[in-house]
C-alpha cells in the first residue's frame, strides 16, 4: 500500500500542476501514478457507481450524455472526457474522484472505455454497468476484426460475473451475445423507416451460433437491426428499453410511451440517445428529467460544426477514418443528406506518417460507392493517399469530373464550390479536430477574399 | 471464359479481399468469379476453375476452415501440382502448413490446431500481446512487391519455396526475408487486403496467367497509386 500512497500523492500533485496551468485534460498524472504502482487501479477507492461505457462507435458521445444528465441531476462526477480511454485516462478519472486519503469525493465515475484494453483494466474497477454501444469494423490495425473485440469484451464481463450489469444493444447481432454470466439490460428500436444502402464489408456475416444465414425483418444501418438466423434460435432479444418510434426529421423519440428529444437527425446518434436513456432509466431517473436535460443537448463540438458565409453552411463533420463502419455510415449520411454539396476528405490518420500505406484495406471495405450521388457536387481528397482515394472512388463510379485530388491539403479551398451548392462538409478523422476546422476556416477565408475566379 | 472460385467468402473476407476478385472481374470481361460457401463442394477438385482465392479469416474461422478443407486436402495437392492458380493472402496462409499454436484472449488454455499439412512450417498466435502491423517491399520474379500485414501470429519454417524476396521489412516472421509460399501457381502471402490493388504488376502477371490480356481497369491511376506508395514506403520502411 506504501507504493499506491506514493503514486497516489505524486500523480495528486501532478494533476494539480496541470490543472494550475490550465491543461487539467492530461493522462500524465496517470502514466505516472501506473508507473508507481502497477496496480494503482485496483487499490483506489471507487465511487459508489461506476459506469463504464464502451463499444466501437458511439462512446464518446454517449459516456458525455450519461454524465452531463447526472451533473444536471445533482451527483458529482469524475469523467475521462477528453479522449483518454485506456488506463491511464482511467487512472486520472478515478484520482479526481478520491482525497489525499483515498475517500471517495464524489458520486460517480463515468468511464469512456478502450474496447480492446478492457480486459486488462475493467477487472480492476469492477464497474457496476458495463454499456456496450455496438461492436462494428473498426481500424484493423488496432482492433483486428469485430469478433477479436467480441472477445474482449466478453473475457471481461466472465472475470467480473453478476456484480456488473451489461447494457446492451438488442439491434446489434454481434455485442447483443454479449455477457450470458451477467445480469443483462437491452435497449432497443423499433422500424426507423431509414431505408439504409447495402454496405460492402460485412461486419458480421454468419450467425455466431450455429454459422447459419442471418436475416433481417428491418435494418437501421449496417448490422444493426431486428435479426434472426435461419437455422437456429438465435434472434434479437427482447428490449427492456424499446424506442418503438424513432422520426430523424423532427428529431424525436418514443421510449416505452415517453417522447424524448434526440441530439441529431443521425440514426447512430439516436443510438446513443437510446442507450443513455436505458441507462438512466436503470438508475432510476424520471422520464420528464431526463426528457428535459435532452432538450438542451447537441451533437458536441468534437464531431459537428458548422459556420455559414454568403448563404452556404460550412460543416465539420467526424468520419473517423479506418473505421469502416463509421465511415461508411457517414458516407451514407451525405448521400441521404437532401442538400447539393461538396464533400472535402481528410481522413488520414496522424498515425499513418509511419504507416503510409495502411489505409488501402480500409478504402475497400468503406462504401465510397455512397458518394456517387447526383447531390454530391464534388469530392475534394488531399494529403499523402490522395491517388488511393481517387482511385477508390473512380471504382466506385464516381465521376471523375466529380473528383479532385490533390497531394497538398492545403490546395483543398481552391476547388471548393462557391456556387450551385448550399453546404460543404469536411469529414475528418477524430484525431485531426483542429486541422478540421483550419481547413473548414481556410475555405471560408478563401471564399472571403474573393475565391476561384 | 476463366473461373475464379472465391473459397468461403463469409469466413474468407474479412480485410475487404473480397475486392481483389472484383477489381480482377472489372480488367476482363473473361472472369467469371463463382462463391464456394460453407457447406458446398469446393470447385476445383472437380476441375472446375481456374484460379482459386481465399482471403484473411478471424482465428476462430481458421480452425473450422481446415475442418471444412481436410476431407479434400489430397485433391488441393492435386490442384496445385496440376498448376490451376491458387492466390491465398494474410492468415490463410497459415491454415496451409502444419500447425497452428499459441494463446487465445478468452482463456489462459494453449491451442494446438492441426493444419492442413500441404506445405512445411507452423505459425504460433499471440493473441495477448500487441498486434503486428507492418509493411514490405520485395520482389518476385523481378516485380517489385508491396505488401502490408496486420496480424497476431508469425509463421515459423526453412521458407525454401518462397514467394517474394523482401528487402524492406520483414517475411514470414521477424527473423526472416523469406514471405509466403510459390508452388507451381501457388502463390500466399502474409499480406492481406486487396493486394491486386497495392500490386497491379503482379495483377498483370496473374492475368496473363490466366491467359488473359493484362490490361487494367484505370491503369493510369492505379500504376500511379502504386509508384507513389513505392517511393513513400522506400523513404520510410
Amino acid at each position: 500500500m506504501f507504493r499506491f500512497y506514493v503514486a497516489l500523492w505524486a500523480s495528486k500533485l501532478m494533476l494539480a500542476f496541470y490543472t494550475l496551468i490550465k491543461q487539467p485534460k492530461t493522462d500524465l498524472p496517470g502514466l505516472l501514478a501506473s508507473k508507481i504502482c502497477p496496480d494503482f487501479l485496483s487499490y483506489i477507492h471507487k465511487p459508489a457507481l461506476t459506469i463504464t461505457v464502451t463499444g466501437t462507435n458511439g462512446k464518446t458521445t454517449t459516456s458525455t450524455l450519461i454524465n452531463d444528465f447526472l451533473k444536471s441531476a445533482g451527483l458529482t462526477t469524475s469523467f475521462n472526457e477528453w479522449g483518454a480511454n485506456m488506463q491511464a485516462g482511467y487512472s486520472v478519472n478515478l484520482l479526481r474522484g478520491v482525497n489525499l486519503f483515498n475517500k471517495p469525493k464524489v458520486d460517480c465515475s463515468i468511464l469512456e472505455a478502450d474496447e480492446l484494453t478492457l480486459d486488462e483494466n475493467m477487472p480492476k474497477i469492477k464497474p457496476d454497468y458495463i454499456l456496450v454501444t455496438n461492436i462494428c469494423k473498426d481500424s484493423l490495425r488496432r482492433n483486428g476484426h469485430p469478433e477479436n473485440i467480441y472477445n474482449h469484451i466478453e473475457h471481461t464481463l466472465r472475470i467480473l460475473g453478476d456484480k456488473t450489469t451489461a447494457v446492451l444493444n438488442a439491434n446489434d447481432p454481434i455485442s447483443s451475445e454479449l455477457g450470458k454470466g451477467n445480469r443483462r439490460i437491452y435497449f432497443g428500436m423499433a422500424d426507423a423507416r431509414t431505408n439504409p444502402f447495402v454496405n460492402l464489408g460485412k461486419d458480421i456475416a454468419i450467425c455466431p451460433r450455429c454459422g447459419g444465414k442471418i436475416t433481417y425483418d428491418y435494418r437501421h444501418y449496417r448490422h444493426i437491426g431486428k435479426f434472426r438466423c435461419e437455422n437456429c434460435d438465435f434472434k434479437t432479444p427482447h428490449p427492456d428499453y424499446m424506442a418503438e418510434f424513432t422520426d430523424l426529421n423532427d428529431r424525436t423519440m418514443t421510449i416505452s410511451g415517453h417522447e424524448y428529444p434526440l441530439i441529431s437527425d443521425t440514426i447512430f446518434n439516436a443510438f446513443n440517445v437510446l442507450a443513455a436513456v436505458a441507462i438512466l432509466r436503470e438508475l432510476g431517473y424520471r422520464e420528464n428529467e431526463i426528457s428535459s436535460f435532452l432538450s438542451t443537448q447537441k451533437v458536441t463540438d468534437i464531431r459537428e460544426t458548422c459556420v455559414e458565409y454568403n448563404g452556404i453552411e460550412y460543416y465539420t463533420f467526424a468520419a473517423k477514418s479506418q473505421n469502416v463502419s463509421a465511415a461508411s455510415t457517414v458516407f451514407e449520411y451525405m448521400a441521404k443528406e437532401p442538400s447539393d454539396k461538396d464533400v472535402v476528405l481528410l481522413m488520414d490518420e496522424v498515425q499513418d506518417k509511419n504507416h503510409p500505406t495502411e489505409t488501402l484495406s480500409w478504402l475497400y471495405e468503406t462504401d465510397y460507392e455512397f458518394l456517387n450521388d447526383p447531390k454530391i457536387k464534388r469530392v475534394i481528397v488531399g494529403g499523402h493517399m490522395y491517388l488511393n482515394h481517387k482511385l477508390r472512388l473512380l471504382l466506385a463510379g464516381v465521376p471523375e469530373d466529380r473528383i479532385v485530388a490533390v497531394e497538398d491539403e492545403a490546395d483543398i479551398p481552391l476547388y471548393v464550390d462557391q456556387y450551385g451548392i448550399t453546404k460543404v462538409y469536411v469529414l475528418y478523422e477524430t484525431d485531426c479536430v483542429t486541422k478540421a476546422l483550419n481547413m473548414r476556416d481556410s475555405i471560408v477565408s478563401y471564399v472571403k477574399e474573393g475565391g476561384r475566379k | 471464359m476463366k473461373i475464379i472460385e472465391f473459397l468461403y467468402p463469409e469466413y474468407t473476407n474479412i480485410y475487404g479481399e473480397s475486392y481483389n476478385l472484383e477489381y480482377l472481374k472489372r480488367c476482363n470481361k473473361e472472369i467469371q468469379v463463382l462463391e464456394t460457401h460453407v457447406g458446398d463442394t469446393p470447385k476445383f477438385i472437380y476441375g472446375q476453375a481456374d484460379m482459386v482465392y481465399m482471403g484473411c479469416m478471424t482465428e476462430d474461422k481458421q480452425e473450422k476452415t481446415i475442418e471444412l478443407l481436410m476431407p479434400y486436402r489430397n485433391y488441393i495437392i492435386n490442384a496445385i501440382q496440376s498448376g490451376i492458380i491458387f492466390v491465398v493472402t494474410g492468415n490463410a496462409l497459415e491454415i496451409f502448413g502444419t500447425k497452428i499454436i499459441g494463446d487465445e484472449v478468452m482463456s489462459d488454455d494453449k491451442i494446438d490446431i492441426r493444419g492442413l499439412s500441404i506445405f512445411d512450417y507452423q505459425s504460433v498466435r499471440h493473441m495477448k500481446q500487441s498486434r503486428h502491423n507492418s509493411q514490405y517491399i520485395g520482389n518476385f520474379d523481378g516485380l517489385i512487391m508491396l505488401g502490408h500485414r496486420s496480424q497476431y501470429s508469425f509463421c515459423y519454417g526453412d521458407f525454401d519455396n518462397y514467394f517474394i524476396k523482401i528487402y524492406k521489412g520483414i517475411g514470414m516472421n521477424p527473423d526472416t526475408d523469406r514471405e509466403g509460399v510459390h508452388v507451381k501457381n501457388f502463390f500466399g502471402t502474409y499480406s492481406l487486403g486487396p493486394y491486386f490493388i497495392m500490386n497491379p504488376p503482379f495483377t498483370k502477371y496473374i492475368l496473363r496467367l490466366l491467359g488473359l490480356k493484362d490490361d487494367l481497369i484505370f491503369e493510369k491511376e492505379i500504376m500511379e497509386a502504386y509508384q507513389y506508395r513505392l517511393e513513400e514506403l522506400r523513404r520510410t520502411i
